[in-house]
Formats: structure tokens, C-alpha cells, sequence
């Protein structure tokens, strides 16, 4: 979807449902013929009663709704006369992607470098993590946890699983270490950089609140701070330690929220981490503050290319890995970032609308009926959206755990609406025509494999995103502050 | 795109005719690349390399082609995709091989010929030159143009200064590189041929007792003496042919 086409939805959409007065400020027109005050504009004034009521920040699901450069503001230049293109199907164009090989003895082998994003069970209920674990298996690649801790459904699900140590160490024990393709250390989120995790009372069920040995239905808030770590020295002697304690198998990640990426990523390095993992703004969350999801980090499109110059100036390109998160959604995106120097892409909100998020309905196989085989059980549910105070293609609610289609919640009713099965194979074919769009635009780019795509083959739209991206604006060979 | 052409003598009493034989070669490959020509002409004396803009008839007359001497040649007719049409970016490429005196893989462009040169032409483009060259750059091997091909050549060059042979360097770089490529390679002792993994790029190869030529086009080869009884073939994709004197 363009950048033009994101915009015509947010004029769909209930311009009082708008947080940012960003939008507004490039728009002269008028509601119902009275002109639009550009400081105090409906959503403005919408937010400031939110406030004035409850006495607390809005909190909301999901990343950055304001329109920041991005991935669409760049294009490929593909094969003509002066290069040639590969012919799909017939001629090769790899997708392996090997993570942490430079000082794991398991390297991290996915078949594709798509990944799924760490995204808590509690967040998310038990049968959306299992569908995200069998699809992401099915495809060759790899999912995360998240705060809060392992599921035995997820690891049995999930054949190549990161475990996430995170600030709050909920969950987090030595058992469930050893039990990881991967660690991933997380300093922050693209969501939320600085901040830490949120998980509200109707959504510490018994089995959430026994993992995290907290009490039910309290409002959870979770550490913005390691405990026992700060800076780069400590975290030196953390990897170490976690490097012990896995005795040297799995590679070990460190997750940054995009800001200052030049020092971070090199800290990250200086620390000894195999692989960076960068969450730019957008990046999606399962409930964060309105301020925090706006405010706060740089777009993923300025991060990737900080993160992806400050690892080639160290001369680890490719030895360290690089995964970049953050509004990823399309082939054309993965085939952008790869370009921009990433190893591979991580997903957060786009597999969670593959299994059904946003959507009016929700399906399930008929009794007796394996998933797939039929046109099952479908279930409109729109009502609920609107009780929610929304629509279906404009929910953000995640942080209500009254999800109408069963993914984030912890109520087993609603949980029930997902099918895992179901909701494996939906992603599975999205993440698999992910990887077909990528190796259609990296052979006509002339590529034998994704990888091998640069930023040599970008042009950016806007003067912002060639700044942003460092790539000519097209149709000149001028990169702003080159 | 371009024309190429390769000699490697066997029979070294062919020597007062290689100028000739060359020159027949680059005349047979002239209407693929107008733009400009080079050669490179190994001899005992040591290496010569002739390039410039402009007819490639016109300037093997200027450099009195016929009348090299040589044991090992390389031509090169080009047209021009993305690089500029200059002296510096015709073919062949030239690298040294041997390693930099502070170690480092391979010394930078612009050295005086020392005899481990490596030369190299090239019809196709690669895809993936830009991140080879800064790969290369980072391990302190500097390119003097713009041009893919140079890359193809310093890739090269640091390979042997590392100490692999020319046959395994060939054999890395064809799982490096990306693109269409037909490749003729000379040192010192030996001339070489690989082709890409599709082999898009023409290539065809005679072989005598006396002589193996390498030319993009057949009718390039008329007129090398004892053709009618050569072994005529067209080189298999990714397979490195390489001949050592
Ligand atoms: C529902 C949900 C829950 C998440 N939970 C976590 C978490 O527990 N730990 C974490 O590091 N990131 C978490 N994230 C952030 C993702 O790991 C990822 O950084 C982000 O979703 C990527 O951006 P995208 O959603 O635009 O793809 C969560 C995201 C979502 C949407
Ligand atoms: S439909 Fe469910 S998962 Fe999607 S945004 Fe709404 S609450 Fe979140």
C-alpha cells in the first residue's frame, strides 16, 4: 500500500480518532464547511477530553499512526539494457538467511529472512502464538517470545524460537534459556524506546499472572531498565553470562528501539551481540501510551541505513547480523531493507492481521472439518469493533484484551475464535508471497540472492527519504548532505 | 557491452605472429564495441597494456597491432553501459597481485608493473559490484574508475595475493558476483576463460596444439592458421577453463 493510499484512508477514518494533529497540519480544508483550526483541530480537542475524563495518558496497540518517510518513499531500479534480470521460477534467487554464525556453534538458518517479532504471550493469547509459531515452521523461519515468558505450545510449535530476555525477566528462567534457538536481550522497542511494557489487569488471566507470579486483574506495568545491568560494560558481562549458560550454542541478539543508532548498534557490538535487532518508530506494540507510540524514536527507514553503515564502518558487515523492524508489510518493503543493508526483517502487526486482526469476520472450521478443507464457520463481529469504540481496518485495541477476532485477549471465549490452524496457513501464505514478491524484485534487480541487493539499486521520491536512506532523489544523482 | 578476444600460444615459436592473430581477433569483435579498445600483451620482455577511446580498427593500427610480439593477448572492444567512455575505463583491467609491504591483501591500484599482474576483460555487467567494491575497499583494495569490471579484476588480484590460485579466485568469484559475465583472464603463465551461471555472454573456444583462442563472436577466429583442425566448443557455464604455460 503507498504512502498516497495510507493517506485516503486516514480522510476515511473518523478524523476524531486521529491522536496526532501531524495529519491536520497539512490540510486546509474544512469539516462541514467550518475551517479546521490547525493547533487545537478535532483530534486535538478529542484527546484533551480523553484526558480531562480519565486523568491518564491514552494507551493504545499497534505503532506510529503519522504518515513519517518510509520504505514507500523509495524505488527499485530494476534490470533494462545496462543490467539484466533473472527469469522468476526458472533461475535461482536465494532467501537462506544464516543469523550469528560468527560465534554460535547453531547458527540461527532461516529460509527465508522474514522473521516473526517477539510478542508476548498475554499480549497475545496461547492459540495466536501456536499459529504464529506453526506458520513461521512451515516457512522456514523464526518467532520470538516476548515478555512474560515461554509456552510449551510455543516451543513445540515454533521449530527455530528467540527468547527474549527483557527488563521485567517475567517468565524468564534457565529452563526455558536452554530451551532456545536464540536469545535476544532487549533494550527497547521501536514502540516505546525508553520505556517499559504495559499489561492491563483484563489481561492477566490466571495463566499470565502465574508466569509472571503476579497477582490477576492488576494493571501490569514492567521495567524500562535491566536490573542487573546498565550500559554497555554490564551488558558485556551479561552475554557472557547467558553465553554460559547456553554454553556457547545460540546466538545472542540485542534488540534496540530505534534513536541514537550509530552509538547504540555499536555499543550492541561492544558488547558482544551476534546479531542487532533494530525497531524503528512504527514498530507495532501491544499496548503502549499514545505519546510514547508517536513521540518518541526515528522512522525505521533512517534507522536501518544508521544501523547498517555504523556495522560496516566496525567492518562486520555480515558477520553481525542485522534484523530491521517497524512497519515492514510487503515484499517491495523486505526487498528495501535488504537493500539498505538488512540481513532480515521482523513483523509484528502484519502477521497478526493475516491471521485475521481488523477483519469484520472471524472464521472457523466446521465441526469435524479440518482447517482449510472447507468453507468453515464465519462470524460477523463488526458489533463488537464498534463497542470498542471503532470499526474493522481501523482497530488499534489490542491493549483492551477484548479483541473481537480472538488474538489479543485472555478471555477463552474470544481466545476460542482463533483457530490455530486456520490461522497458521493465512500466514503462512502471507509470509511465503512475502518472500515470492522479494526474490521477483531482487531477479529483476539481477540478483541470484536477496542478499546481494544494495543501495546502489534505490532511488528515494522524496528529498527526505534520500536524506533519510542516503540514496539519490530519483532522477539526479544528488544525496542531500553528500 | 563488448567484444572479447583471447591468445595463449602453446607452441611459443607462433610468437612473431601473435600481433597478428590478435589483430584479426579484434577486428572480428570491433562491431560489438565501437566506444573504445585495449589490449594486453604478455611477452618475456614483460607486459604491455594499450588502451584508448575511439575505432578499434583505427587504434590498432595506431599501436602497430600486427607487429607485437607476445606469447598471451588480450582484446577488448567496448561499449559502454554505466561507466564513462575514457582511457582509464577500457579494457583490460590491470591489478597487482602481489601483497601490499604492510601486508595488507593487495596493493592499491596505480603501482608500477612488477610481472605478478593479473589483466582481465570482460563482456556483461554484474549486478552486485557496488558492495564488492566497498567489501574490497574496506580490506584496503582501492579501484581507480567507476567501472564493474575493474572490480571483477582487483577481486581477483586480492584473491591470488592471498593465496589462492587462479582457477579457485575464478571459482570464488563466480559465487560472488552477480550478473552476466564472459571473463578472459592473463597472467604471467597462464590465461583463463569462465562464463556466468546462466552463460548469457557469447563465448566460443578453439583449441590446437599450437594455440587456444577466445573470442565472443565465431567469426573472430578466421584466419588463426590451423583453425580447420581445431576443437571448436562453446565453454560451459560457471566452469573454469584455464590453460598454464
Ligand atoms: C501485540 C504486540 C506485542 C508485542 N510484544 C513485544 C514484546 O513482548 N517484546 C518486544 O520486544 N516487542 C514486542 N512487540 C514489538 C515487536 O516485537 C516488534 O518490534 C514490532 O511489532 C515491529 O513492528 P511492526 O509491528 O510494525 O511489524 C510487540 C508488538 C505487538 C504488535
Ligand atoms: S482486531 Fe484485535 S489484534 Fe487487531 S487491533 Fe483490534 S484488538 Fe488488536
Amino acid at each position: 500500500m503507498s504512502r498516497y493510499e495510507m493517506m485516503s484512508r486516514y480522510e476515511m477514518m473518523s478524523r476524531y480518532e486521529m491522536m496526532s494533529r501531524y495529519e491536520m497540519m497539512s490540510r486546509d480544508d474544512a469539516i462541514d464547511g467550518s475551517p479546521v483550526h490547525h493547533t487545537f483541530g478535532p483530534p486535538v480537542i478529542a484527546g484533551i477530553r480523553e484526558r480531562a475524563e480519565l486523568g491518564r495518558y491514552p494507551i493504545r496497540g499497534w505503532g506510529a499512526r503519522r504518515a513519517v518517510p518510509d520504505f514507500d518513499d523509495l524505488l527499485l531500479l530494476t534490470a533494462s539494457a545496462s543490467r539484466y534480470p533473472l527469469e522468476g521460477y526458472r533461475e535461482r534467487c536465494d532467501t537462506r538467511t544464516v543469523l550469528g554464525a560468527r560465534r554460535a556453534a547453531r547458527p540461527v538458518v532461516l529460509d527465508i529472512p522474514i522473521t516473526i517479532a517477539g510478542m508476548s504471550f498475554g499480549s497475545l493469547s496461547a492459540n495466536a502464538k501456536e499459529a504464529l509459531g506453526r506458520a513461521a515452521s512451515q516457512v522456514g523461519t523464526s518467532t520470538t517470545t516476548g515478555d512474560g515468558g515461554m509456552t510449551p505450545e510455543e516451543r513445540s510449535a515454533s521449530r527455530t524460537l528467540v527468547y527474549q530476555c527483557l527488563p521485567s525477566r517475567y517468565g524468564f528462567n534457565p529452563v526455558d534459556l536452554r530451551a532456545a534457538d536464540a536469545v535476544e536481550i532487549v533494550l527497547g522497542q521501536g514502540a516505546k524506546p525508553g520505556g517499559g511494557g504495559m499489561l492491563l489487569g483484563q489481561k492477566v488471566g490466571a495463566r499470565v499472572a502465574g508466569m509472571r507470579t503476579l497477582p490477576e486483574g492488576v494493571d501490569q506495568r514492567s521495567a524500562s531498565r535491566h536490573p542487573d545491568w546498565t550500559g554497555p560494560d554490564d551488558l558485556k558481562i551479561k552475554i557472557e553470562e547467558i553465553r554460559e549458560a547456553t554454553d556457547w550454542q545460540v546466538p545472542v541478539y540485542v534488540k534496540i528501539g530505534a534513536t541514537r543508532v550509530d552509538h547504540d548498534v555499536r555499543l550492541a557490538v561492544a558488547a558482544g551481540a551476534d546479531v542487532v535487532v533494530v525497531d524503528g518508530m512504527q514498530g507495532g506494540t501491544g499496548a503502549t501510551q499514545d505519546a510514547f507510540i508517536e513521540h518518541t524514536g526515528i522512522p525505521t527507514l533512517a534507522a536501518v541505513r544508521l544501523a547498517a553503515d555504523a556495522l560496516a564502518d566496525l567492518g562486520l558487515t555480515g558477520d553481525v547480523g542485522l534484523i530491521i523492524s517497524g512497519g515492514v508489510r510487503t515484499g517491495a518493503d523486505v526487498a528495501k531493507a535488504l537493500a539498505l543493508g538488512a540481513d532480515a526483517v521482523s513483523l509484528g502487526v502484519a502477521p497478526l492481521i493475516a491471521l485475521g486482526c481488523n477483519a469484520p469476520t472471524y472464521r472457523l472450521p466446521a465441526a469435524g472439518e479440518p482447517a482449510g478443507a472447507g468453507a468453515g464457520i464465519e462470524v460477523d463481529v463488526s458489533a463488537e469493533y464498534t463497542a470498542l469504540g471503532t470499526a474493522p481496518g481501523h482497530c488499534t485495541h489490542c491493549h483492551t484484551g477484548a479483541c473481537p477476532v480472538g488474538i489479543t485477549t485472555q478471555d477463552d471465549a474470544l481466545a476460542a475464535r482463533l483457530d490455530p490452524a486456520l490461522g497458521a496457513r493465512r500466514v503462512a501464505n502471507y509470509l511465503r508471497a512475502l518472500a515470492m514478491e522479494t526474490t521477483m524484485l531482487a531477479r529483476a534487480c539481477g540478483k541470484s540472492d536477496v542478499h546481494r541487493l544494495e543501495p546502489e539499486d534505490l532511488v528515494a521520491l522524496t528529498v527526505e527519504a534520500a536524506a533519510m536512506a542516503r540514496v539519490p532523489l530519483a532522477g539526479t544523482d544528488w544525496i542531500p548532505g553528500r | 557491452m563488448c567484444g572479447i578476444a583471447g591468445l595463449h600460444l602453446k607452441d611459443h615459436a607462433l610468437r612473431e605472429r601473435l600481433g597478428s592473430m590478435v589483430t584479426g581477433m579484434l577486428r572480428g569483435v570491433a562491431e560489438r564495441g565501437p566506444d573504445s579498445a585495449g589490449v594486453a600483451i604478455h611477452d618475456p620482455g614483460g607486459l604491455r597494456v594499450r588502451k584508448d577511446v575511439g575505432d578499434p580498427l583505427a587504434f590498432a593500427d595506431r599501436i602497430d597491432l600486427a607487429g607485437q610480439t607476445g606469447l598471451r593477448a588480450l582484446a577488448h572492444t567496448r561499449m559502454a553501459t554505466e561507466s564513462a567512455v575514457t582511457a582509464a575505463h577500457c579494457h583490460p583491467f590491470v591489478a597487482g597481485t602481489a601483497p601490499a609491504a604492510d601486508g595488507s591483501p593487495a596493493p592499491p591500484g596505480g603501482m608500477p608493473l612488477d610481472g605478478t599482474e593479473l589483466c582481465l576483460v570482460h563482456n556483461g555487467s554484474f549486478a552486485n559490484h557496488a558492495t564488492i567494491r566497498r567489501r574490497l575497499a574496506a580490506a584496503g583494495v582501492t579501484t581507480e574508475t567507476d567501472n564493474d569490471s575493474e572490480v571483477a579484476a582487483r577481486y581477483l588480484a586480492a584473491r591470488l595475493g592471498a593465496g589462492d590460485d587462479l582457477a579457485a579466485a575464478l571459482r570464488r568469484l563466480t559465487a560472488t558476483f552477480d550478473g552476466f559475465f564472459t571473463l578472459a583472464v592473463t597472467t604471467a603463465d597462464s590465461f583463463a576463460v569462465v562464463r556466468d551461471p546462466i552463460g548469457c555472454k557469447p563465448a566460443i573456444i578453439a583449441e590446437t596444439d599450437q594455440w587456444v583462442a577466445m573470442v565472443s563472436e565465431y567469426r573472430a577466429l578466421l584466419g588463426l592458421p590451423g583453425l580447420a583442425d581445431a576443437t571448436v566448443f562453446e565453454p560451459e557455464p560457471e566452469e573454469v577453463y584455464l590453460w598454464a604455460s
